[in-house]
Order: structure tokens, then C-alpha cells, then sequence
């Protein structure tokens, strides 16, 4: 019964936080929504007097939108699949072993996140150009990786490290081998913190600007951030259309994390069975 | 837990020395490289060259001539000295590193609260938590920003109107940004708001990790919540609760498009961040050299204030893996 | 010296030496036989997409092997894409500039010198002076104007007759209508006669160049700035008047969201750009219901009669100093800066075109404007006026004495100082 009282009271308190976050959100969603003269308005509009589509039409019909999608799609998939797969090899490494180097490596790790990256726009283009990769999704994929790969090997190296090593071990008394232990211990107990990892390679990768502006220059490579910059002309800013854009944007990364976030329930309950 | 792991370690490593041949041995031993080098190559392969660029261009006088005739003048440590005796500088620094406690420790927090609630919330709240959650770290930035800019504004803003309308006073025209105070606590906000989903939910993930029996068996002992929470789950999720803390460190220190778009593109002096600074008075007027120069005096700094994370993350590392 | 950089600088030199020679990969005459790519960059929403086909089919028909693609650019951080186009091997052929660019990438020899093919181009010789200007560098034409436009004032028609006022025709008078009109209106708090924030240095400038002041002068190769002479400080005095009078806006302001502020209609006068109307009254972004109360008003001088020169905003035409098809790229210039299209720029477009023989087609309010544009002027022609619009002097100047943190000729004098350094750097 107490049980039941303290979960409604934390319930409570989580929706609270959720109107909290969300309500830029549904600022933006519902300045989508609204004709141009609700948008900035002396008098808040709280809730548009037309649910109008016409904005979320008329960005859907931008030229090349469903190109931008593509590449977008193509390049930040890449992205992820092939850096989580990089960075968990690697941060299993430094976990777990000890090896010369390693200390080397690690602050490598670190100290490259440290570097703002607008000042690497321009030495980058020169590299990418001189061989050959400007224009070209591999070039934006490269940099992308190269940028979402140390942030991914630090974070999961404190997800694998926090699984204690003698479970591995038993395992492995149990017959089975180093890596055949470690997969079947450690890789279900970290799965929630690839998952999130995996989302924030994602989300970064995403809504990059600058350099896919930089690199990318026919119609037909460009990605979605590039189509949310073209509702700002010299003429000012299309805000509904630039607010439909962003929601349309955001869709796709809550969709994936809806239909992960069930797999991942999934094994850990499995985990918890075996454990 | 670490001797009889260790003795049991011992065990099976003698088993396999007795055993295999050399060759297994060796494998063994090439393994940790192996499994860094791909990742290394990638990293190195495509910001080796730049980063060397840049430090190369902070001792040089490099200006937009000098960018289109790949030569520029070289002028030793000036660019450095320049930055160092800027009396903005002395400015700038401290109020980044102001601002980076203040919007660490404020993120940190209210993601440690928010991992925790979501531990114990009902199964469909969790799932509407997180997901808004995700919907705001998914948004893009620069329309988030132009979101909270107008929620701000100085006639069109809804804080204004809604301030005025509770009778907390006359925010009618009231401009958040003429005084850099209120201004930073508004880019705070914006800050911890975008930050708060990937530390609540990497550090709920962490927690799913802390073992249910432990747990279970410190309740039965009669150990209160509160107590639970510090001598149980605390220790275990430290590690990564000292990640998140460097890697927010490490990008509220390089806070940038917050404070861009927010004040479209010319903020003025009071609003310089580091970034902003760096960015402003090099990138922007095309004195790449100064702008380089700007980035490794950045990361210098960002180096010595993360000191203590890196030496705890090693030192953390080194008794991991014994 | 690293051998890549060498390389580099070697390769470097030679372009520019090839192209200082007048070319030795450009021949004067097309024969309609050619092959390759000409690669365009055009940005986003300068022309309309009718205009880009016409083109493009008019060329191809002259030049059926030739390909042209056009690939629309993003405004946002712009400059960072044209400055590492510029500084890798393979920039477009043709791209369009903001005209205060210009200068910047005409200097280091980015841009192909055609001032021997000025005749070549349709209306050279009626060209708009102020784009043409932004144009020339060191006696040198390097690139071919493309539009332009211009600012008045934009009024709302029912108010003034409401208030019982016409349109000025010097700036004392629009001090007293303004007043008029905050007599009738200015108990609504939101209401400004003339909206005006504070950094919006493109509708300050006006007065400083009215009483015969400027931004800045140059001597041979030095610049120094003009804006603590005492005719600028005159200029800013009269405007900062009316700003404290007539102005309810953000002092701390700038002018992105003046156009929905107007379309709330709590706002009488505003200093705009032609295509501000469209903004104002398109459905998306404003109030439609608006279209038949707006009029214009060029901006009056002090001299009664007469009106303030103003900023041509506006874009040019440019080709690579290291484009293969220099020919080819100058031909297709040729036909966007050319009699037909330039008229659709008008008609279609909205625009103020590049040559004065066709600015009497704008017809309603867009006329306004385009004579409006007949007294322009423009910022100073130095390569590193880009920087100055970067570091942001001339706002940060206007705000501090439009909120009264510093005095007008204090202020003046820190921005002319600051002027005469990024200048002369």
C-alpha cells in the first residue's frame, strides 16, 4: 500500500518534470501549426485557432527534400552502426586490459573532445579536398565518425568497467571463453548504455550543420540540416516553416528510441533471469 | 570480491599458460591493440592532419591571403602572447569557467533526480518520460534556441506576458538580455534544458546496471532510501557518474551556439564565452591564426580544470583491470 | 616547409599568374561545340526558379553539350563556405556574392579580372553605380552586378489618415507626423510611430550620409574612419531624436523581426526593404488583411524636398579565377545580367535590377523603391569591410547611444577608431 503511495507521488513529480521539458516543444509543434500572425504575437497564442497543415506541406515540398532525407539517413546510420561497433571494440580494450599505451590512448581520448570544433572547419575541408572527398558523404561520414568516436569509447568504457570482471570470470570457469564470456555477461548488462550512446552518436551526427554545409554542395548530397537552413533567406525567416522542419527532424530520432528502448527492455529482463 | 577474483584470475591464466602454444600467447597480447586500432586509425586518420594544421597556424600571422596562398608568416608564440595580454581575456575566462560550474553542477543535478525518478515511476510514465526526454535532445539546436529566444522576447516573449499576468511585476518590454546576469541565466536554462536528457538517461542506464539483490539485500537489512542510495548505488555507478561530469565539464566549457543564436550572431562583450571570444575576434575577421592560437589556449585550460577527472579515470582504470 | 604546403603555394602562385596574364585557359569566342560543366551557386530565394530555367535553357540551346548545374547555397554561414571553396582546387565556376563580399575575395585574386570583357556584358554601360562600385576593385572589374535593393519607409495609410498627416517630405516634417502619431496612438504601449531598433545600422546610415558625414574615407590606400566628423555626429544626433520619440522597439534590437512586429499592427512607420511588403502581408508570416494600408515614402533628407541616400543592398555575378570555362561562365553571366532576365528579376523577382534602363519597370510599391534607389550609396570599398560588418562596430556603436550608455561623440570615436584599425589591417 505505501508502495503504491510513493509510486504515484514519484509518478506525480515525473510528469511535472515531463511539462517542464516539453514545453518549448510544444511551443515548437504548435508554431508550426499556426498562421503567421499567431506566431510572434504581442498575446501569446496558446493553442492555434487552425490545426493547418500547410506549413508541414509546403517543407515536405521543398526541392530535394526526400534527397536531403537519404543522404541524411545514409550517413548518420553509417555513422553509428560502424562507430559503436569501433568505439565498444576499443572500450573494451581499455576496460579490461592492461596494456603499454593505454594511459596514452585514454588521454588521446580525451583531449581530442576538448577541441572546439569550429576551428577545425577549414583544415578539415583542406584534407577532405585534397583527397578528393569534398562533395562526397564518405568525406561528411569520416569527419563524423572521427568526431562521435571518443566521446563513444569514454562513455562505454565507464559502462563496461562498471560490470564487475568476476562474472566474466565465472563464466569462464564455467568453460566458456574470454570473449565468448565476455559477450554473454557484459554485452546484456551494457546494452541500455549502447543504446543511449548509440542515440547520442546519433543525434549528433543528425542535426550537424557546418561542416555537411561546408562539405556538401550539390542539391542531390545535402541532408536535412542544410534543408532546415534554407527557411532563412535574406528576406528573414519562414518560422512555421522552419518550426514544422524541426519537428519533422526530432520525428525520427524519438521513433527509433521508442522501438529500441522495447528491445532493450527485453534483454535486460533476460539478463535478470539468468543472473 | 577482488582477492578471490584474482586468485581465480590467476587459476585460469596459468591453465592457458600450461596449455597453449606461444602463438596463442602473443595473439593474446597483439588482442588489446587490435581492438583499439580501428578506432584509433579513424580518429587519427582524419583529425591527425587537421589538429597538427592548427597548431601550426596558431604560430603563424594567417589571414585570408595568407588562407588562399596556403602561407603564412611565422610569428613564434605572438598569437599567444596577443590573447594572454588581452584585458578582455582575464574577463572571458572567468566567466566561463563561472558558467561551466554553475551549469554543470545545475545538469548533473537535476539528471541525477530525473534517473532516479525514472528507477521508480510506473512503467507507462516511464516510457512518456523518457520519450520526452528523447524528443528534446532529438530537436534540432539552432530551433530549440530560436524557441526559448522567443519565449524570451522583448515584446513577442510569453515570460514577459506571463510574468506580467501572475503579478510578479511589470515585464512588459522587459529586455533579458540588456543585463549579462539575467542574460547568462537565460542561456543557463537553455543549457541545462538541452543537456538534462543524455545525462538523465545515460545515468538511468547506469543504474539499471547496479544489481537488484544488492539492493534488495541492504533493504532487508533495514537500511533506509537515502542510505540505500549512498553506500549501495553510489559506489557503483561513480565511474560513470565521473564521466558525465568530465564530458559536461568538458562541453559546457565550449558552450557556443547557445549564446550565437541567441543573440543572432553579435553578442555583445558581456556574453563572450571562450568559444564565443575565440571564435568572434579570430574566425569571424578572418585572422585564422589568432582563432588557432584561441582553440589551444581552449583546450589548455579545458586540460587543467578536467585535471582531476582524467587522474581519477586513470586511476580508476589502473585498479579496474589488476 | 612541409613539401604538400609547398606544393600548394606553387600551384597557387601559377593560377594566379595564369590568370594575371590574361588567360591561357579562356578563349574569346564560343563556338557552341564546347563540352564539360559549368557549376553555378546561386543563394537561396535571390531568383526565382523561372528566371534559372530561362537561363538555362537559352544557354543550352547555344551550348547543347555543355551541363549547368545550378546548386542553390544556404545564407547561414555562407562566408565559411565561400572561404574554403575559395582556398580548395575546385570551386564553382560562377557564384553569387553579397555585394559587401566582394571586395574580400576580389583582393587575394579569387575572383577572374574582367575588366577587358566589361563591353561584352549587355547594359555595361548603363550599369546601377553603386553595384557596379561594388564591383571594382583597384581599378579592376571583377564581377558583373546582379540586383539590387533599397530601403524607404514603409507606412501603414489608415493611421496617417486617421492622425490626420501625409507623408513627409524632410525630415522635420517626419519628426512632426511622428509625433502626431504618438499623440493619437501612444497610450497603447506597444504602439511606435516609427519602429526603429537599435541595430539597425542599415536605416542609421542614411543620416549620417545626409548631412555629409560617411562611414568612412580613404586617402590613396588608407582608410580612416568618418564617423566622429562632425557632419555624422549631426546626422546621428537628429536620428537619435527621433528614436527616442517615435521608437518603442528593442534599443538592443535588431531588425530580423520588424516585419512581424509591423504585421501586428501596433507599429505606424518602419524603415524597410522592398520585399519587407511581401513579408508583411504573405499569409505565413504576417497579416494579409494589411495589403491595402500600406504605403511608401523614400526617406526624407534634412533639406526639405529632397531624400537621404541609401544602403543598395543587393548581389553580384562572380567567376573563379580558376574556373577552366571562363568563356562559357561569362556567356551564362551575360545572360542572367542581360535585358530579358533582368526584367523578369523585376517583374517576377521584385527586385531592383542591375541596370537603370529597367528600373521603370517596377510599378506600384516596389517603385518606391527603385528610385528611391537612384540615391545610394555604398559601405567602403575595402577588402576587409567584411570584418568590419563582423566585429559588429557600427551596432554596437548605435546601441550605445541609443541607450544612452554613451555619449555621440564618444561613441563615434570608438567605432571611427576601430574603423580606421580592421580597415587599414
Amino acid at each position: 500500500m505505501r508502495r503504491g503511495v510513493r509510486r504515484t507521488f514519484f509518478d506525480g513529480a515525473a510528469v511535472l518534470i515531463f511539462v517542464a521539458m516539453i514545453f518549448p516543444i510544444y511551443w515548437m509543434v504548435s508554431t508550426a501549426l499556426k498562421p503567421g500572425k499567431e506566431i510572434l504575437s504581442l498575446t501569446p497564442v496558446w493553442i492555434p485557432t487552425q490545426l493547418n497543415l500547410g506549413n508541414f506541406q509546403t517543407a515536405i515540398h521543398v526541392p530535394f527534400f526526400w534527397n536531403d532525407v537519404v543522404n541524411s539517413l545514409i550517413i548518420v546510420s553509417t555513422t553509428v552502426v560502424v562507430s559503436i561497433v569501433l568505439a565498444f571494440l576499443a572500450a573494451a580494450s581499455v576496460a579490461r586490459f592492461g596494456f603499454r599505451g593505454r594511459t596514452a590512448f585514454v588521454v588521446m581520448v580525451i583531449a581530442v573532445q576538448m577541441v572546439p570544433l569550429n576551428a577545425l572547419v577549414i583544415p578539415i575541408y583542406l584534407l577532405l579536398d585534397q583527397v578528393g572527398q569534398v562533395d562526397s558523404l564518405i568525406g561528411v561520414i569520416a569527419y563524423y565518425m572521427a568526431v562521435v568516436l571518443p566521446f563513444m569509447i569514454w562513455t562505454l568504457r565507464g559502462f563496461i568497467t562498471n560490470v564487475p570482471v568476476d562474472l566474466e570470470e565465472a563464466a569462464m570457469i564455467d568453460g566458456a571463453t574470454r570473449v565468448g564470456a565476455f559477450m554473454r555477461i557484459v554485452f546484456p548488462l551494457v546494452a541500455p548504455g549502447l543504446v543511449a550512446t548509440a542515440i547520442f552518436g546519433f543525434i549528433q551526427a543528425w542535426n550537424e550543420y557546418i561542416i555537411a554545409y561546408v562539405l556538401l554542395s550539390s542539391s542531390s548530397k545535402q541532408t536535412l540540416t542544410i534543408w532546415l537552413a534554407s527557411f532563412t533567406t535574406q528576406h528573414g525567416t519562414d518560422w512555421g516553416g522552419l518550426m514544422a522542419g524541426a519537428t519533422l527532424t526530432a520525428l525520427p530520432v524519438v521513433a527509433l528510441f521508442i522501438v529500441v528502448q522495447r528491445y532493450v527492455q527485453g534483454s535486460l529482463t533476460a539478463g535478470a533471469v539468468k543472473g | 570480491m577482488g582477492v578471490a577474483g584474482n586468485a581465480r584470475a590467476g587459476v585460469v591464466s596459468r591453465k592457458h599458460l600450461e596449455a597453449g602454444p606461444s602463438r596463442y600467447v602473443i595473439a593474446r597480447r597483439l588482442l588489446p591493440y587490435a581492438l583499439i586500432a580501428p578506432a584509433l586509425l579513424v580518429i587519427a586518420g582524419v583529425l591527425g592532419y587537421p589538429l597538427g594544421m592548427l597548431l601550426w597556424i596558431s604560430t603563424q600571422q594567417y589571414g585570408f591571403r595568407e588562407l588562399i596562398q596556403h602561407q603564412g608568416v611565422f610569428i613564434g608564440l605572438q598569437n599567444f602572447a596577443t590573447i594572454l595580454t588581452d584585458p578582455q581575456f582575464n574577463y572571458v575566462v572567468r566567466t566561463s569557467l563561472l558558467f561551466t560550474v554553475i551549469n554543470v553542477g545545475l545538469s548533473m543535478f537535476m539528471a541525477t533526480v530525473i534517473a532516479l525518478l525514472l528507477e521508480r515511476v510506473s512503467r507507462p510514465v516511464r516510457i512518456l518520460l523518457s520519450s520526452g526526454l528523447v524528443f528534446v535532445w532529438a530537436t534540432p539546436v539552432i530551433p530549440a534556441v530560436n524557441l526559448w529566444q522567443w519565449m524570451f522576447d522583448y515584446e513577442f516573449g510569453v515570460v514577459n506576458w506571463l510574468l506580467t499576468h501572475i503579478g510578479v511585476g511589470n515585464y512588459i518590454h522587459h529586455n533579458w538580455f540588456e543585463n549579462p546576469v539575467q542574460g547568462f541565466a537565460v542561456i543557463t536554462i537553455i543549457v541545462v534544458w538541452g543537456a538534462i536528457p543524455f545525462l538523465a538517461l545515460t545515468l538511468y542506464a547506469g543504474l539499471t546496471q547496479v544489481p537488484r539483490e544488492l539492493v534488495d539485500a541492504a533493504e532487508i537489512d533495514g537500511a533506509r532510501p537515502w542510505q540505500v542510495l549512498t553506500n549501495v548505488t553510489l559506489p557503483i555507478v561513480r565511474p560513470l557518474l565521473i564521466i558525465l561530469f568530465s564530458l559536461s565539464t568538458i562541453w559546457d566549457f565550449g558552450v557556443f551556439n547557445q549564446v550565437w543564436v541567441l543573440l543572432n550572431a553579435r553578442p555583445n562583450k558581456d556574453y563572450f564565452l571562450i568559444s564565443v571570444y575565440s571564435f568572434q575576434e579570430s574566425f569571424r575577421v578572418s585572422k585564422y591564426g589568432l582563432g588557432a592560437a584561441a582553440a589551444v589556449v581552449m583546450v589548455a585550460i579545458l586540460a587543467i580544470v578536467s585535471i582531476f577527472y582524467i587522474r581519477e579515470t586513470i586511476r580508476l582504470t589502473a585498479e579496474q583491470s589488476q | 616547409m612541409n613539401p604538400r604546403k609547398l606544393l600548394f603555394s606553387v600551384a597557387a602562385a601559377f593560377a594566379l599568374l595564369a590568370t594575371a596574364c590574361g588567360g591561357t585557359n579562356s578563349t574569346s569566342n564560343t563556338t557552341g561545340n564546347e563540352t564539360g560543366t559549368l557549376t553555378v551557386w546561386l543563394m537561396n530565394g535571390s531568383a526565382p526558379q523561372s528566371v534559372v530555367d530561362g537561363v538555362n535553357a537559352d544557354f543550352k540551346a547555344k551550348h547543347p553539350n555543355v551541363t549547368v548545374n545550378v546548386e542553390i547555397q544556404q545564407w547561414s554561414d555562407v562566408t565559411t563556405k565561400l572561404d574554403t571553396a575559395f582556398t580548395g582546387s575546385t570551386p564553382p565556376d560562377i557564384m553569387e556574392l553579397g555585394n559587401t563580399l566582394v571586395a574580400k575575395y576580389a583582393s587575394v585574386g579569387a575572383l577572374a579580372d574582367i575588366t577587358s570583357k566589361k563591353g561584352s556584358f549587355e547594359n555595361s554601360g548603363t550599369w546601377l553605380q553603386s553595384l557596379t562600385d561594388s564591383c571594382t576593385f583597384q581599378s579592376k572589374l571583377y564581377c558583373v552586378p546582379y540586383y539590387a535593393g533599397s530601403r524607404a519607409i514603409i507606412y501603414r495609410t489608415d493611421m496617417f489618415a486617421a492622425a490626420g498627416v501625409q507623408p513627409p517630405t524632410s525630415m522635420d516634417q517626419l519628426m512632426t507626423v511622428g509625433q502626431a502619431l504618438m499623440a493619437k496612438y501612444g497610450s497603447d504601449p506597444n504602439f511606435s510611430a516609427l519602429y526603429f531598433p537599435g541595430k539597425y545600422w542599415y536605416a542609421a546610415a542614411p543620416f549620417v550620409w545626409d548631412f555629409g558625414g560617411d562611414i568612412a574615407t580613404s586617402s590613396g590606400s588608407k582608410w580612416s574612419g568618418a564617423l566622429n566628423s562632425s557632419q555624422a555626429q549631426q546626422g546621428l544626433t537628429e536620428l537619435n531624436t527621433l528614436v527616442s520619440k517615435l521608437s518603442r522597439a528593442d534599443k538592443t534590437g535588431d531588425e530580423l523581426k520588424q516585419d512581424a512586429a509591423f504585421a501586428q499592427g501596433h507599429i505606424a512607420m518602419i524603415v524597410a526593404n522592398g520585399w519587407e511588403v511581401g513579408v508583411i502581408t504573405d499569409p505565413k508570416s504576417g497579416d494579409p488583411t494589411l495589403k491595402d494600408k500600406l504605403g511608401a515614402f523614400p526617406i526624407p533628407s534634412h533639406t526639405p524636398g529632397q531624400t537621404a541616400p541609401v544602403f543598395l543592398g543587393g548581389s553580384d555575378l562572380g567567376i573563379a579565377a580558376k574556373s577552366k570555362n571562363q568563356a562559357l561562365a561569362r556567356e551564362w553571366v551575360g545572360l542572367l545580367g542581360g535585358t530579358k532576365f533582368q526584367s523578369q528579376m523585376v517583374t517576377v523577382g521584385g527586385v531592383i535590377p542591375n541596370t537603370t534602363t529597367l528600373v521603370s519597370l517596377s510599378t506600384g510599391l516596389p517603385a518606391i523603391f527603385a528610385s528611391a534607389a537612384k540615391n545610394s550609396r555604398f559601405t567602403p570599398n575595402s577588402p576587409n569591410w567584411a570584418n568590419v560588418e563582423s566585429a559588429n562596430v557600427l551596432q554596437d556603436m548605435l546601441v550605445s547611444i541609443f541607450t544612452g550608455k554613451a555619449s555621440i561623440p564618444t561613441a563615434t570615436s570608438t567605432a571611427s577608431d576601430k574603423i580606421t584599425t580592421i580597415l587599414n589591417s
